[in-house]
């Protein structure tokens, strides 16, 4: 067994090296554009000097330390935690309507103008208000996102049943599936890609929403780093969170990709990405 | 044998819109029968209302005049919201497209209106498994409809309808978008499946070659509104080689007869 070790661990090991090569060859049209943002972003400071854009590397600096005394996670978890809830509050309410809604043209016509004001409103007009209603602490975040969710979700979901296909509907009822057997087995998987369409669209608009609301009224979150940091001057420090917050939003859609792209198998390969993979 | 489905004075034209001229009647005054165990052919032109005659049969379109008596009873054709689809599952209907579920694959398909209808057991099972090799299609249950070819589409669409068994079954030219060769090969799929169990058939197509290598007997259609413009009795003794079928004599007497009908 010895041996077999010592004779496996090198080869698994080189092995593993060539495996991260291999990703950032794959990826390196992408850190190409990266670096030269960075470098971009660097020329930038150097021309007009660190007290209106932080350096590169600088902020590269303070992230470190930032993510070493758990400042930056510590933010990082408020304003996820509030995108998070208010993903669910207003995400899965407005995927289970249009559903309940199928049978009721006539109520889905009545609710219609509210349904496109709601989602047409400006999010940050309405910001002031729900902290009025639900104060400064998590809970008027989580209203102001689920708010702005609610409504893209519900126009995907409502847009997938529609888009269904009434042969199949008329194919299954044929072979005896039940009003409830059809909603079952043949609209709701077919309104599945919509869904995570609009999952896949709300997710930045959640973090986006809770950074906004902690803009306008907070004591802690990503949003309120930036607000502190600005009304100090620190540049680099807004830098810092707004590097953060673009990290999160990162993540959380490369969770969305993976759920979508498990739940959705069957579907042929469509864009130009998946055909690369 | 006595007539299993009948078509009485069956008439159909879609609703007009307001403000315009009454649409013209599709089919008018269409009445045929099937009798238990036949395979029925129906040739007409293209856009002659034969999906539209499926469709009423089926019962998920409503006719505007006429009756349709399945064993012996009338079927609600008259009415909308009174229609029984597939008629308590004693009627099959393989479409024109496939219709499959892009979201299941080969397997779960055939095995869909088993699961719809609560008769999803070991023994339904089995069979799902025997007619998928019988159409060739071992080593392909696990994929997409996407990842399959037409002909295997077109397989899956029909082993799915008669997996469950229907007394009839209602076909669409089912294998109008294949190739020459594919069909072929289909049709002669069709032909042994039927022929192990005997099972009344509707078969629509405008190919005449095709109606009269399937069936026992031919309905030609006339242009709209669709009526009866003849009937044949086709008395090729089988099993049929669907390949060398062509030069049978009666083959040829018939094509010749059948094409002077379809205008």
């Amino acid at each position: 067994m010895a041996t077999l070790n010592s004779t496996g661990g090198p080869g698994v090991g080189v092995l593993e090296g060539n495996a991260l090569l291999g990703w950032l060859y794959s990826r390196r049209d992408q850190i190409l554009v990266l670096l030269i943002l960075i470098a971009g972003w660097h020329g930038l400071s150097l021309l007009l000097g660190t007290y209106w854009i932080g350096t590169p590397w600088g902020v590269a600096v303070r992230l470190y330390n930032g993510l070493l005394n758990g400042e930056i996670i510590r933010h990082s978890s408020y304003t996820l935690a509030e995108a998070l809830a208010g993903f669910a509050i207003g995400g899965i309410p407005a995927a289970v309507l249009p559903f309940l809604l199928r049978r009721l043209p006539i109520v889905t016509a009545i609710l219609d103008p509210f349904m496109v004001g709601g989602y047409g409103s400006p999010k940050l007009a309405l910001a002031p208000l729900f902290i009025l209603w639900f104060g400064i602490g998590l809970e008027s975040k989580i209203a102001l996102v689920a708010f702005t969710v609610f409504f893209i979700v519900y126009f995907s979901t409502l847009s997938g049943i529609r888009a269904l296909d009434t042969k199949l509907v008329q194919m299954a009822q044929v072979m005896g599936a039940s009003e409830a057997k059809v909603a079952r087995y043949i609209i709701f998987p077919g309104a599945v890609p919509h869904i995570f369409t609009g999952f896949r669209i709300a997710m930045p608009y959640s973090i986006g929403g809770a950074v906004v609301a902690e803009i306008i009224s907070a004591n802690r979150g990503l949003g309120y780093l930036i607000q502190l940091r600005s009304m100090n001057f620190d540049t680099t420090g807004v830098f810092v969170a707004l590097v953060a917050v673009c990290v999160v939003v990162f993540l959380s859609n490369l969770v969305v990709n993976v759920v979508e792209r498990r739940l959705l198998r069957w579907r042929p390969p469509s864009d130009v990405t998946a055909q690369k993979e | 044998m006595s007539a299993l489905l009948e078509v009485r004075g069956l008439a159909k034209r879609f609703a007009s819109r307001a403000g315009r001229e009454p649409s013209p009647w599709i089919i008018q005054n269409l009445s045929f029968s099937v009798n238990e165990g036949e395979f029925l052919t129906i040739i007409g032109p293209s856009g002659g209302g034969k999906t539209t005659l499926l469709n009423m049969i089926a019962q998920i379109d409503c006719a505007s005049d006429g009756e349709i008596r399945f064993q012996s009873q009338i079927a609600p054709v008259n009415d909308l919201k009174a229609l029984k689809p597939g008629l308590d599952c004693k009627i099959g209907y393989v479409t024109q497209e496939d219709n499959l579920l892009p979201w299941r694959t080969c397997i779960d398909n055939v095995l869909f209106p088993l699961q719809v209808q609560g008769k999803l057991n070991d023994e339904t099972k089995a069979r799902a498994q025997n007619l998928i090799r019988a159409v060739g299609l071992a080593g392909w249950e696990n994929h997409y409809p996407h990842e399959l070819s037409g002909g295997m589409r077109k397989r899956t669409s029909l082993i799915r309808t008669l997996v469950y068994d229907p007394p009839v079954i209602l076909m669409d030219e089912p294998f109008g978008a294949l190739d020459a060769q594919t069909r072929l090969q289909l049709q002669d799929d069709l032909l042994r499946l039927w022929n192990l169990g005997r099972k009344t058939i509707v078969f629509v197509t405008h190919d005449i070659a095709e109606a009269i290598a399937l069936g026992d007997r031919a309905i030609v259609l006339t242009r709209q509104p669709s009526q009866v413009a003849g009937e044949h009795r086709i008395t090729i003794p089988r099993p049929r080689d669907i390949r060398g079928i062509m030069t049978h004599p009666e083959f040829v007497d018939l094509y010749q007869r059948i094409r002077a009908q379809v205008q």
